[in-house]
C-alpha cells in the first residue's frame, strides 16, 4: 500500500504522482476515493495543523458561500455525511423512521466525536430534516457555531437585498469566531479563485459529455468531490493536472448509452453505484451528484461590493436544483436543456431514499422527460449499501430494452 | 393460599403462568400455546392447562390479569396490563436486581427502565421501520432454508460476519440472497444478520438509560445467537431467565396477586373487561 | 367500556355552519361567480391581506384534512402515487393532488381553480414542492412568498423588510390578477378583527390552566381551528368566537371538565392521525387523560404569549406573523421552549410526541425532543408514531398498547408518590 502513503503525506505531491505516468494517474482516483472515505476528517485535522488558530466551517453541500468562508482565512468543509463507514448506533435515538440516512450518519459523526475538527456547522433551507438537524446539534454541542442561513426561495430584488444583508450578518459571526476581519479584497481574491475552481469543473463536464470514455463517471465524481474539504488551491492544482491528463489517456470508444443522472444533490451513492452504472453500459454525461463545485452557472463579478456580487449570483445565476424554488425557470426546463445539451439517451433518476425534495420533482421531471420521448429510470438508493444485485438487475434490464430496441 | 394467573397472549405464541403467596411467591406451573386465530381460545386453553398441570381447579384462582397484544380479549380475566409494565414487574422477581429490560418478541423490541419496585420508569418502543425482531429473524431463517432454532448456534460460528444495512424485514430478503449467491458461508451470514439486529437493540436502549443489572426477556431470549451478540455489543452479561419467555405472564400473575392483597389502590385498575370472572 | 368524553357545545354545531358557507362561497366561485381565491397554506397565512382584496381564501391543508377524517383519503393517495408520487412523500399533498386529478372535493361541492396560488413558505420546504405542483396541476399563477426562518430569537429589522416588500409585490399582482383595487381600509379593519379573534382564542387557551379542563386542547381546539384561519380577520370570526370563549369559560367556572374525574393532563406535539381520528381519541379518553395544550393547534398562529396583529401597523405586523408567531416558522429549540412552557404553566403530567410520517418539519428531531424531556427534564413522555392522512401508517394495536403502558407508568409514579408520601 505504499501509494496510499504517499498521498497521506501531503496533497501538494498530488500531481508529481499524477505525471509519473499513466498507471499512476489511474490510481490517483482510487487514493483520492480513499481520502473521501476518511471520516475522521484527516484532511481537515492537516489542514489545522499546519494552520494553528485557524478554524473549520462545515456546510452540507448545498448553495455553500465557501467565498466568504475562504476570505475569512477559514477552510469551507461541505459535508456529505459518511457513506458506508459508520454503524448507526447513537443517531436513531434522535432521527427517528422515514429519515433520510445523511441525516442520520451526520448526527452519528457528531455523537462519535468524528466532527471534532469542525469549528462550525452552516445550514441552509435545504430540506425539513436537514433544518430540523441544525437545531439537534446546536442543543448537543454548544461548543460548535451551529447556525441556519435563510437563502430566498425567490428571485425578486429584495431577495438579492435580503442576501447581501444575510451574508454580512453571516461574516459578523466569522469574525467572531475567529477573531479576524473579512476584508473586500480577501472576498475578491476568494470569488477568483473559486471563480476558477467552478471553471474547471465545467471543462471537465464538458470534456465527460463529449469523450465518456476519456474520463469515467466515478473518475470525475472523485475529483470533484475531493474539493469539497481540500484548500480551493490545492483543488484546483488536481483539478488542472488532471484535465492535461485526461486528454492524453489512451482509451477506446464503447457502445454505450448516454444517461443524465439526476436526483443525488445531497445525500451520495456508494462509488460502487457509479461504476456498476458505467459497467452495466451507462456513459453518465451529466449529473447533480456533488453540485457543491457547479452552485454558479456563470463567474461571479469581482469589481463592485462582493458581498451583493455573491448574492446576485445565488438569486439570479446559480444551477437548478431540488432544493431552492426558483421563480419563472421551472427545475424541469434545467433539466431538459442538460438533456439537449449533452444529447442525453435516458435519463436515470438516481434517489436517496426519503428524499423528499428528490421524491417531488421527480413528478415533474418524469412529465417532462416523458414529453420530451426520452426513457427513464428510477433508482432509490442509500448511501449504506453493501449489495447491489437488485439494483444491477434493474439497470442491466433498462439498459438492455435501449440497446436490443 | 391465594393464587392468582398471569395470561399473555402475543402475535405468536400465548404464555399462561399459575403463582400463589403464602407469605412467599412462587410459580406454580407454566403453560404455552399457538395463539392463532382464535385469541380468547388460546388464552382459555394456556390458562386451563396451567390450571391442569397444577391440578389445581380454574374456579380456585381468584384472580386474572391479562396481558399481550390480545389482553383486550381474554373475556375470562379481571383486568389487564400492557406487557411493558409486565415485564418490568416479571423481570424484577426473577431477576432481583433488575433496571433494565430489553425485551425481543415477534412484534416488537422494548427497552425498559425499571425502578426498584419492578415499576417502569421510562420505556422506548422499536421505531416503525425497523418492526418485527422475532419475524425479521424468522425471514431470514426461511430464506436460508434451516430452522429458526438452528440460526443461533450457527450464527455463533461466524468468522466474518457479513454487513446487513437493512433493518427492514422485506429487504433482508435479498441482501441475504445476495451474500448467498456470492459464494458468503450461511454462518457468516446469519452472524451478520445477528449483529445488525443486536447494534438495532443497543441504539434502542440507549434511549432509556442503560443501567445494570440487565435483564432480557421474551422469546428471542432463547436464541443463544442473539444474547451472544448483544452482550458482546452491550460489553457486559445479561440476566436470562429460564423463564424469559413467560415473564409478561409472570409479571401479570404478580399484578393479580398484588390485586388480592390490595397493594394497589384501585385506581391503578381498569376493570371494564367484558363479563368478569366472579 | 372506555369512557368516551367530549365536548358538543353550540360552538361545534356553529363552526360546522362556518365551513359550509365557505365551501359554498368556494362552490359559487367555482361556478363563475366574481369571487377571487387564493390558494395558501394554513402556517402563517396571511388572510388579513386577502380582505383587502374580498378574495377567498383555500386551504389544500383544510381539504386533506376533511377527506381523511372521512376515511375516503386512500384513494386520492393512490391515484397520486400511480403519477410517480413517492410512498415517503407527504400524504397531504399526494390526497391534494389526487384529488385534483380525480375531481374529488371533500363536501362533494366544486373547487375553483384559484385566482393565485399563493405560497407562503414558512419553514416547510414541502409547502413550495405542493405549491409548484398546484401551479403545474391547475395552471394558476404562483407566487412564492419568502419568509426568512427564524434563526434567532426574534426576526431581524432586514427580514421583516424583505417579507412587507413581497407582501406589497403580492399586492400589485393580485390587483392585476383580480382587477380589483387593493381597499387598504379594509385590509386595516381585517387586521383589527384578527387582533380581537386572537385575543379571545389565546383567552381560550389560557382557560385549560383550569383543573378540570372545560377542553380539550388538541382534538376540541382543532374544531376551533377551521374558524380560526377561514374567519379570523372578519366580523363572523370576531363573532364565532366571543361566543366561543363565553360558552367555555362558563364551563370553567361551573367546573365542568371534559373529563368527569380528570386524571391525566398532557401536553401533545405534532398532528393527529385524521384517518384514525375517533380511535385515537378514544385511547386517550379511556384514561381520562385530557391534552391542555398542543404545539400543533399553533401552526396557523401562536397567540397564547402574546402576540396580536395591530391596525396600526398592518404591514408589519402580518410580517411579525408569518416570521415569528407561527410554529412552523420558528425554529426547533423554540418549539422544545414552548412545549416546556406549556408543561409548567399548564400543570401537565407529560408529554406524548406523535410522529407522523408525512412531516418532517414536525418530525425530524422528536427523537433528540424526547431525549430532551425526559432525560434533561425528567418530564414523562411517549413517543408514537403514525401518519396524518395516509391510514396505512397507523397500527392501532400498538399505538393502544403504548399509550396504555405510558399511563400504566404515570399512574405507578402517582401511586408510589401518594404511598411514599
Amino acid at each position: 500500500m505504499s501509494h496510499r502513503r504517499v498521498i497521506s503525506v501531503t496533497y501538494s505531491n498530488f500531481f508529481r504522482v499524477f505525471n509519473l505516468c499513466m498507471t499512476d494517474f489511474e490510481r490517483t482516483f482510487d487514493h483520492l476515493n480513499d481520502t473521501l472515505q476518511d471520516i475522521s476528517l484527516g484532511s481537515v485535522r492537516r489542514w489545522k495543523e499546519q494552520h494553528p488558530g485557524s478554524k473549520a466551517v462545515a456546510f452540507f453541500p448545498v448553495y455553500a458561500p465557501v467565498e466568504i468562508v475562504h476570505a475569512a482565512g477559514m477552510l469551507p468543509v461541505l459535508m456529505s455525511g459518511a457513506g458506508d463507514r459508520l454503524d448507526i448506533q447513537h443517531a436513531d435515538s434522535r432521527f427517528g423512521s422515514f429519515i433520510c440516512s445523511i441525516i442520520k450518519t451526520t448526527m452519528e459523526m457528531a455523537m462519535t466525536g468524528h466532527l471534532e475538527p469542525l469549528d462550525a456547522f452552516l445550514f441552509s433551507s435545504i430540506c425539513d430534516s436537514a433544518r430540523n438537524l441544525c437545531w439537534v446539534l446546536k442543543r448537543n454541542f454548544p461548543q460548535m457555531y451551529v447556525d441556519f442561513l435563510h437563502l430566498p426561495h425567490s428571485t425578486s430584488d429584495s431577495s438579492v437585498d435580503f442576501l447581501a444583508e444575510e451574508y454580512r450578518r453571516f461574516i459578523v459571526e466569522l469574525e467572531k469566531l475567529g477573531g479576524v476581519l473579512v476584508r473586500e479584497d480577501a472576498l475578491h481574491k476568494s470569488i477568483a479563485l473559486y471563480n476558477e475552481q467552478r471553471r474547471l469543473v465545467r471543462l471537465l463536464y464538458e470534456l465527460r459529455a463529449r469523450s465518456p470514455h476519456l474520463l469515467r463517471a466515478w473518475e470525475s465524481y472523485v475529483l470533484v468531490r475531493c474539493g469539497n474539504f481540500l484548500p480551493v488551491e490545492e483543488h484546483i492544482d488536481i483539478l488542472r493536472h488532471a484535465l492535461e491528463s485526461v486528454s492524453s489517456r489512451e482509451a477506446k470508444k464503447r457502445d454505450s448509452i448516454r444517461v443524465v443522472i439526476e436526483g443525488s444533490f445531497c445525500e451520495q451513492p456508494p462509488l460502487e453505484l457509479i461504476r456498476m452504472l458505467e459497467n452495466a453500459g451507462c456513459d453518465v454525461v451529466e449529473d447533480d451528484l456533488t453540485l457543491a463545485q457547479r452552485w454558479f452557472t456563470r463567474n461571479v463579478t469581482i469589481n463592485g461590493d462582493p458581498v451583493r456580487a455573491l448574492a446576485e449570483s445565488y438569486v439570479h445565476h446559480s444551477v437548478y436544483s431540488s432544493v431552492r424554488h426558483d421563480t419563472g425557470h421551472p427545475r424541469s426546463e434545467g433539466l431538459a436543456e442538460k438533456i439537449r445539451r449533452t444529447q442525453a439517451e435516458a435519463v436515470i433518476f438516481l434517489i436517496a431514499k426519503f428524499c423528499e425534495p428528490a421524491y417531488f420533482d421527480y413528478v415533474l421531471f418524469k412529465k417532462k422527460v416523458e414529453e420530451m420521448g426520452l426513457p427513464h429510470l428510477l433508482l432509490e438508493f442509500e448511501e449504506k449499501l453493501f449489495t447491489f444485485d437488485r439494483i444491477r438487475t434493474e439497470v442491466e434490464t433498462f439498459v438492455e430494452s435501449l440497446v436490443f430496441d | 393460599m391465594r393464587i392468582a394467573a398471569g395470561v399473555d397472549v402475543g402475535s405468536t405464541q400465548t404464555k399462561a403462568v399459575l403463582m400463589q403467596d403464602n407469605g412467599e411467591r412462587k410459580i406454580l406451573a407454566r403453560a404455552l400455546t399457538d395463539t392463532g386465530a382464535n385469541v380468547l381460545k388460546a388464552a382459555e386453553s394456556a390458562f386451563h392447562k396451567c390450571c391442569e398441570s397444577a391440578g389445581i381447579h380454574p374456579q380456585e384462582v381468584g384472580y386474572v390479569v391479562g396481558t399481550g397484544y390480545g389482553r383486550y380479549k381474554i373475556t375470562f380475566g379481571n383486568a389487564q396490563m400492557t406487557e411493558i409494565s409486565c415485564h418490568a414487574r416479571g423481570a424484577q422477581f426473577l431477576c432481583p436486581g433488575t433496571r433494565t429490560v430489553i425485551d425481543m418478541g415477534g412484534q416488537d423490541s422494548k427497552a425498559i427502565s425499571v425502578g426498584p419496585q419492578g415499576e417502569v420508569l421510562d420505556f422506548v418502543m422499536n421505531d416503525k421501520c425497523a418492526a418485527g425482531t422475532g419475524r425479521f429473524l424468522a425471514n431470514a431463517a426461511e430464506v436460508m432454508g434451516i430452522g429458526l432454532d438452528e440460526i443461533g448456534p450457527l450464527s455463533l460460528k461466524a468468522t466474518q460476519p457479513v454487513k446487513i444495512a437493512t433493518v427492514c424485514t422485506v429487504f433482508v430478503e435479498s441482501d441475504i440472497l445476495s451474500y448467498l449467491s456470492q459464494g458468503k458461508r450461511p454462518e457468516n451470514i446469519m452472524g451478520g444478520v445477528h449483529l445488525a439486529i443486536a447494534k438495532r437493540t443497543l441504539s434502542l436502549a440507549r434511549r432509556v438509560n442503560i443501567e445494570p443489572e440487565i435483564t432480557m426477556t421474551g422469546g428471542v431470549a432463547r436464541n443463544c445467537g442473539m444474547v451472544h451478540a448483544l452482550e458482546e455489543v452491550l460489553g457486559r452479561k445479561l440476566q436470562i431467565s429460564p423463564d424469559a419467555h413467560y415473564m409478561g405472564a409472570v409479571g401479570a400473575a404478580i399484578f393479580a396477586l398484588e390485586k388480592m392483597d390490595d397493594t394497589f389502590e384501585n385506581t391503578v385498575w381498569r376493570e371494564h373487561a367484558a363479563g368478569s370472572r366472579n | 367500556m372506555a369512557q368516551v368524553s367530549e365536548y358538543r357545545g353550540s360552538i361545534h354545531q356553529q363552526q360546522k355552519e362556518m365551513m359550509l358557507d365557505w365551501y359554498q362561497k368556494l362552490d359559487e366561485a367555482a361556478g363563475g361567480a366574481d369571487q377571487p381565491t387564493v390558494s395558501m397554506m394554513i402556517s402563517g397565512n396571511c388572510v388579513e391581506l386577502l380582505e383587502g382584496f374580498g378574495a377567498a381564501p383555500m386551504y389544500p391543508e383544510v381539504n386533506a384534512l376533511q377527506l381523511a377524517i372521512r376515511h375516503q383519503s386512500l384513494d386520492p393517495i393512490l391515484a397520486a402515487e400511480d403519477l410517480g408520487y413517492a410512498a415517503d412523500n407527504c400524504a397531504y399533498v399526494k390526497a391534494d393532488i389526487g384529488c385534483m386529478i380525480k375531481g374529488i372535493t371533500p363536501t362533494g361541492g366544486r373547487l375553483p381553480k384559484p385566482t393565485l396560488v399563493l405560497c407562503n413558505f414558512v419553514g416547510c420546504n414541502t409547502y413550495v414542492k405542493w405549491f409548484e405542483h398546484v401551479a403545474e396541476f391547475t395552471g394558476a399563477p404562483l407566487y412564492v412568498l419568502d419568509v426568512p426562518f427564524l434563526r434567532g430569537q426574534e426576526p431581524s429589522q432586514a427580514d421583516v423588510e424583505y417579507v412587507v416588500r413581497q407582501l406589497k409585490e403580492v399586492v400589485q399582482l393580485l390587483e392585476r390578477l383580480t382587477g380589483r383595487k387593493f381597499d387598504f381600509d379594509r385590509f386595516r379593519q381585517a387586521v383589527a378583527y384578527s387582533s380581537e379573534v386572537e385575543d379571545l382564542w389565546s383567552k381560550i387557551k389560557h382557560l385549560s390552566k383550569h383543573s378540570p379542563s372545560p377542553f380539550d386542547a388538541y382534538f376540541d381546539a382543532i374544531t376551533l381551528m377551521g374558524p380560526l384561519y377561514v374567519y379570523r380577520a372578519s366580523q363572523r370570526g370576531a363573532d364565532f368566537f366571543r361566543s366561543a370563549y363565553e360558552e367555555l369559560r362558563a364551563k370553567r367556572d361551573a367546573n365542568e371538565g371534559i373529563y368527569d374525574r380528570e386524571k391525566f393532563r398532557v401536553v401533545v406535539e405534532g398532528p393527529p392521525p385524521y384517518p384514525y381520528f375517533r380511535a385515537f381519541r378514544d385511547m386517550f379518553a379511556k384514561w381520562n387523560a385530557c391534552a391542555v395544550a398542543s404545539t400543533y393547534s399553533t401552526v396557523g398562529g401562536l397567540w397564547e404569549f402574546g402576540f396580536r396583529h395591530d391596525p396600526d401597523k398592518p404591514f408589519e405586523s402580518v410580517a411579525m406573523h408569518m416570521l415569528a408567531q407561527n410554529v412552523t416558522n420558528r425554529n426547533y429549540l423554540q418549539r422544545y421552549e414552548q412545549i416546556r412552557r406549556y408543561v409548567n404553566e399548564w400543570n401537565a403530567d407529560g408529554v406524548i410526541i406523535h410522529f407522523v410520517k408525512s412531516c418532517r418539519l414536525f418530525s425530524a428531531g422528536q427523537g433528540d425532543m424526547r431525549d430532551y424531556f425526559t432525560r434533561q427534564l425528567g418530564v414523562p413522555t411517549l413517543y408514537i408514531e403514525s401518519d396524518l392522512e395516509d391510514p396505512r401508517y397507523f397500527a392501532e394495536a400498538q399505538t393502544k398498547n403504548r399509550i396504555d403502558a405510558f399511563f400504566e407508568s404515570l399512574e405507578h409514579a402517582k401511586h408510589t408518590a401518594k404511598v411514599g408520601a
